[in-house]
């Protein structure tokens, strides 16, 4: 098939660069169902919801998958302006006007409306929670409504107001973090999260903002605040269009922290997080900008190269014609709409890592090339840290790494710098284990609908003890005792919880523990609901073991490097010193292989010295090389023998001493040691082959001494003639 | 033969050399004669040492071609015997008569080794030396200042001390090594490839001490044993501080460890110097020979950049600058610049090949490499092995004097000095009788069956009551003295398998 040729050369058809390190991949998942009115995204439960006048459908995109069927409900006719489900699914809230919202129980049918209590306040809209006091919050112009929804009186219950004027705000169920805009410009903000631990507020902080001219202010939108969390900590990010800048914002428990600023290189900026990376897309000058914002670098990753759509072709628009027959007349039409709408108007990037084309109901997913990254950067150390922190797509972040270490090594890269490189790697197992990530890479939940992603999966590790232990610490814990921590703490998981849970905002990150605790009903059926979810296995850590190093760095490049034992010896010590630096146990294959080398290399007198001083430390495996390598050298045998003998294994211990013509020396050696297990022929044969009639006379009576039977079996009669043929 | 009055009250012992190749005619016989000790002896006597010593060379060879004499025992005298090079001997000659006079004919050979292998190592082989120029006049003054330097180590008093029963618990020709923890074995390991890797891709070798003991070291064992035989002698930390306090160097008491106390005997070295200038024989003057004499006193020193300097291979003809000091390696016979980095109890000595290395400029662009880039590691690495170091009486196992050598890799070790000292001298001599037998066997089981090892083990209760021991076992060796031991042989038995299982990982232990 020629499609099929071509499909390939067109893998990554955006047509305008093929060089890309975010892509969106082909088919993306179609919400559009006829009579469509609009779209609606519930980020809550991971829902795209799309509306006809008398039904909602909506996808789950917990899990992406471009094939998902929606399911539906039915709903009233009438305006939406926003509609959400309940964290369990059971209650539908819509919004109708700026002046009401009607929830409908989906198990009862029943429904039931929620006003202003007043005309000149108005509704700017709602979302569910998880909060302990509260199921549901209004916010409105004149201040936060929080309610709960009794099921026996089938209506909502005032807990709590917060008063206070607000002009817009923004919120994300992934932070639990709502951030109220008030004042002229709309640059004071108050924070609430409501998480399951509670409700923090935060300090009442200003954005800063740079003024074009000396009496205009600009007024800060919507849709130029962002909240991204990154390593479960919250970020906010502000762009400022005067400036030109993004500037970051950091949410401690009690303080708001500026942490610098990005630079804006387009008048439109959105921001998508995928695996707690963070993407600005500069969407006038369609292109992307990775950042890693781990240790407060603001340095990107990757140069800014342009979003990518992969998978499409031709060829697959024609296959999915013929396959699944389910395409519409219009799909190749509008794949082209989609290249030319990237970074169009219509365009809505969804929290965390979505994008909607509103234009044609497509929702695409934003990935991250890895593969691309590591290879486009040329600094070791810092693309392994930054792979190694990779959890989205850990086997392929290992594969990477373990491909970059291999390639400095064929490349032969100064030993400092493989060393530097190897560091990184060993470090980030050896806290791989000590969290206990790197046990856990099977079913860890991708994304469950009540909690963060990215933090899902830190939590889960590190366990129930640890969390609560670390949450009932009391608040009075300093901010800058926090930063400094989580600046001085390396390490990628401790990092997430002591932030997340001690000084942080991020109640919402211990939600998987703090429901089943203190949480009823509601909450079984939630995490029962979230179980569902947890289709896809995923690998939690992209840590590679001593083992991995052996499998896929050293076995490959010794065949490779045939030539250059010294240089790998080195690689091979500093890999061990690493390894003993962080207490890691070695692969023995690993020992076996320096072995290898150094007796190749006929450098028995360090091979010796690595023996003595256990640098190659004593096994089995070590034992069998060493006898190997040392039929050149009578030394390393010696050294093979002493290891047998040290690790207590006698059987081979004594069939050696025995190839080697020291059978007596055998034989009062498997007397002492107790072992039975070697054939008596053998000593009887060596004995026979010295040619020393005495000391076959002695084996032989040897065994007819303690064998019970031997002196009727053939073997004695056989050695027994033997004896008298030599005397004779 | 006899000794002439005068040299016999100040020189019991004679030490020559000779090469058979030489003055075979009659009338030409001095110039057979390489090396003879004391110089001042008469022409005479000295021929007649060697005269003596060549017959019975000639002589045993009929019998035994490949191995001809080793020793001959007289009542008053011993010579020992051994063939440096093909038909170049060297014949010491010691008296029996003073009651410390009780010797070990191996350790006294293994002086004579020692002599010759490191002689080789500075000024190559021998016989190339002669056929260099034939006349004699290199190679002898190159012996006799280099042999001079090397007895001055020996020297107590007037007299020279030579290796005798007090040092049975000793060998002769072995490297002490520090026994080192696997992270610190993986520390050294991983700075001698930084090291390697300033010298960038030309193959260099590198030995590192810790005090008077081998740490690390990737040379080939013989290159190994002699470097680190020079070490000791002339580059540790201690030799350098007996150097600059213009102490004779004792070798006896205080090889291995670092005792300062008993160096107190006074033999400046202005008085050796001395003894040069008045003794030299005049043939020696005639010549004026651009000498090394690597085996000079109190000539190395800390320079301030952590280098040992030394003008012993002279200064560079533009420059003050002193040259590089070079050594032959024995296996590849290539000529290797020696640089010696020290650090409080490290040394660290690299050896890179001459010929890749442009000149002393490139040296010191060496030096100035290694500084930048492996002095902090250096620094960790002294750090860590200082922490792990017990001290000079680290190896000291109580209730044992023990001697452990293993002959496979050359390597010894022994119960400290000090600790020996308290030991009597009956327990000593009987000790050293016990070793000369286990020597004979060993020698006739090399004969007997070439490749196989023969196990030994020997426990002798002495007229002292203390008990000698000696197990050979595979290529290992241990001998002790146990003076304070219960009369039974179980004891003795039971105390050589309780070492052998908590120090020597069992390779003793055979039942």
């Amino acid at each position: 098939m020629t499609g099929e040729l071509s499909s390939s050369a067109l893998s990554c058809s955006s047509g305008s660069n093929a060089l890309s390190h975010v892509y969106i991949q082909y088919p993306p998942l179609r919400c559009n169902v006829p009579g469509s009115r609009s779209l609606f995204y519930d980020d809550s439960n991971k829902l795209i919801l799309s509306l006809t006048p008398t039904q909602v459908f909506s996808w789950k995109i917990a899990t992406y998958n471009p094939y998902a069927a929606p399911s539906s409900d039915r709903i009233s006719e009438g305006p939406v302006l926003s509609i959400r489900y309940s964290l369990d699914l059971k209650l539908l809230a819509i919004q109708r006007s700026s002046q009401e919202i009607q929830i409908w129980n989906k198990d009862t049918g029943d429904t039931f409306s929620q006003k202003c209590r007043s005309e000149s306040e108005s509704i700017l809209g709602f979302f569910w929670t998880d909060c302990p006091t509260c199921e549901i919050v209004f916010v409105k112009t004149s201040g936060l409504d929080m309610y709960t929804y009794g099921t026996e009186s089938r209506n909502l219950q005032l807990v709590q107001t917060k008063k206070l004027s607000i002009s817009w705000y923004i919120y994300t169920h992934e932070s639990r973090l709502v951030l109220l805009a008030s004042g002229m410009q709309c640059k004071s903000f108050t924070g609430f999260q409501l998480s399951s631990a509670g409700i923090i507020r935060l300090p009442k902080f200003e954005m800063v903002m740079a003024k074009p001219e000396a009496n205009s202010n600009p007024i800060l939108a919507a849709e130029d605040v962002h909240i991204i969390t990154v390593y479960g900590r919250i970020y906010c990010l502000q762009f400022d269009k005067v400036a030109m800048l993004l500037r970051s914002y950091r949410f401690y428990r009690d303080a708001v922290v500026q942490q610098g600023s990005l630079p804006a290189y387009s008048d439109r900026i959105a921001v998508s997080v995928v695996d707690n990376v963070l993407l600005v897309h500069q969407a006038e000058a369609k292109v992307v900008i990775v950042y890693d914002i781990y240790a407060d670098s603001q340095v990107p990753i990757s140069a800014p190269l342009p979003l990518c759509l992969r998978g499409y072709s031709r060829a697959n628009v024609a296959a999915s014609h013929t396959s699944t027959k389910t395409s519409e007349a219009s799909e190749s039409k509008n794949l082209s709409d989609t290249e030319e709408t990237t970074y169009g108007d219509q365009w809505q990037f969804l929290v965390p890592d979505l994008v909607l084309d509103v234009s044609n109901g497509s929702l695409w997913k934003i990935s991250m090339d890895l593969e691309g990254i590591s290879a486009s950067s040329s600094e070791v150390q810092l693309i392994l840290e930054f792979l190694q922190r990779r959890k989205l797509d850990a086997e392929k972040a290992k594969q990477l790494s373990l491909a970059i270490v291999r390639t400095i090594i064929l490349e032969r890269k100064p030993v400092p710098m493989v060393a530097r490189a190897m560091d990184v790697l060993l470090a980030a197992y050896s806290q791989a284990i000590k969290t206990g990530s790197y046990y856990k890479r099977s079913i860890t939940e991708e994304i469950s609908p009540s909690n963060a992603p990215n933090a899902a999966v830190g939590e889960t590790i590190t366990g129930i003890d640890v969390s609560r232990s670390i949450n009932q610490e009391p608040e009075s814990v300093t901010r800058n005792d926090s930063s400094k921590r989580s600046i001085m703490d390396g390490s990628i998981e401790k990092t997430e919880t002591g932030d997340l849970l001690e000084p942080g905002l991020l109640g919402g990150e211990d939600l998987p523990t703090g429901h089943s605790q203190t949480l009823g009903p509601t909450n079984n059926q939630l995490n029962s609901s979230a179980s569902q979810r947890n289709q896809s296995q995923v690998t939690s850590s992209a840590a590679t073991s001593p083992a991995d190093f052996y499998n896929y760095v050293f076995s490959p490049t010794v065949e490779e490097m045939m030539g250059d034992g010294s240089y790998l010896t080195a690689i091979i010590v500093d890999f061990l010193r690493s390894c003993s630096l962080e207490k890691l146990k070695v692969y023995p294959n690993t020992y076996v292989l320096l072995v290898q080398i150094l007796a190749r290399d006929e450098r028995y007198a360090e091979l010796g010295l690595f023996i003595i001083n256990k640098i190659i430390e004593p096994s089995k495996e070590v034992a069998l090389q060493l006898l190997d390598s040392g039929r050149q050298n009578q030394q390393i045998r010696k050294l093979g023998q002493d290891i047998l003998r040290q690790l207590s294994l006698h059987h081979d211990y004594i069939l050696l001493l025995v190839q080697d013509g020291y059978y007596l020396e055998a034989l009062r050696y498997a007397r002492k040691n107790k072992v039975t297990t070697v054939r008596p022929s053998l000593f009887l044969e060596a004995a026979y082959v010295s040619k020393d009639p005495q000391h076959l006379a002695a084996v032989l009576r040897f065994f007819s001494d303690f064998i019970p039977g031997f002196k009727s079996s053939p073997d004695h009669n056989t050695y027994h003639r033997f004896v008298a043929e030599l005397n004779s | 033969m006899g000794l002439t009055s005068e040299s016999d009250a100040k020189e019991a012992m004679k030490l020559c050399m000779f090469d058979l190749r030489r003055g075979q005619t009659e009338g030409q016989e001095l110039d057979k004669i390489l090396f003879f000790y004391p110089a001042d002896l008469p022409i005479t006597n000295q021929l007649s040492v060697i005269g003596l010593s060549e017959g019975l060379i000639t002589f045993t060879r009929i019998f035994s071609p490949d191995a001809p004499c080793e020793v001959i025992e007289a009542e008053k005298h011993c010579h020992v015997f051994y063939e440096v090079e093909a038909d170049i001997w060297m014949v010491m000659v010691v008296e029996k008569e003073n009651p410390e006079s009780i010797w070990r004919v191996d350790a006294l050979r293994s002086v004579l080794k020692e002599i010759h292998s490191l002689f080789v190592m500075f000024h190559g082989y021998i016989r190339a030396l002669v056929d260099k120029e034939p006349s004699g006049g290199l190679v002898r003054s190159h012996l006799y200042y280099f042999i001079m330097d090397f007895l001055s180590d020996f020297s107590i008093g007037k007299k020279l001390q030579l290796p005798n029963f007090r040092d049975s618990l000793k060998e002769q020709g072995t490297l002490q090594m520090l026994t080192v923890g696997r992270e610190a074995a993986i520390e050294v390991q991983s700075l001698v490839t930084l090291l390697e890797s300033c010298v960038g891709n030309k193959q260099c070798y590198s030995m590192t001490m810790f005090q008077d003991l081998l740490v690390s070291t990737n040379l080939s064992p013989i290159d190994t044993l002699n470097l680190f035989t020079y070490a000791v002698l002339r580059l540790t930390p201690i030799a350098l501080f007996r150097g600059a306090s213009a102490w004779s160097s004792l070798r006896k008491t205080d090889t291995a460890c670092s005792t300062y106390a008993g160096a107190l005997q006074v033999t400046s070295i202005s008085a050796i110097d001395q003894y040069y200038n008045s003794h030299d024989p005049p043939s020696l003057r005639r010549h004026n020979y651009p000498l090394v004499r690597p085996l000079q006193h109190s000539k190395w020193s800390k320079g301030k950049d952590g280098f040992l300097t030394t003008d012993i291979w002279g200064t560079e003809v533009n420059s003050l600058l002193p040259m590089c000091p070079t050594i032959w390696l024995h296996l590849t016979e290539e000529k290797m610049f020696l640089l010696a980095y020290q650090h409080r109890g490290l040394t660290v000595i690299l050896l890179v090949p001459v010929s890749s290395v442009s000149g002393d400029q490139g040296i010191s662009m060496l030096k100035q490499q290694i500084i930048e880039n492996a002095s902090l590691k250096m620094l960790k690495v002294e750090e860590k092995l200082s922490r792990g170091w017990g001290g000079e009486n680290a190896y000291h196992v109580s209730g044992y004097r023990y001697l452990l050598v293993d002959g496979d890799r050359y390597v010894s070790r022994a119960s400290p000095p000090g600790k020996v000292t308290t030991l009597t001298k009956e327990s000593l001599v009987a000790l050293s009788k016990l070793r000369e037998e286990v020597d004979l066997e060993k020698a006739r089981a090399k004969w007997d069956n070439s490749g196989r090892e023969k196990d030994i083990e020997i426990c002798i209760r002495a007229k002292n009551n203390s008990w000698l021991i000696a197990r050979l076992v595979r290529g290992k060796e241990l001998y002790m003295v146990l003076e304070k031991g219960s009369e039974t042989l179980l004891f003795a038995a039971d105390a050589t398998e309780k070492f052998s299982e908590r120090y020597c990982n069992g390779a003793f232990s055979l039942d």
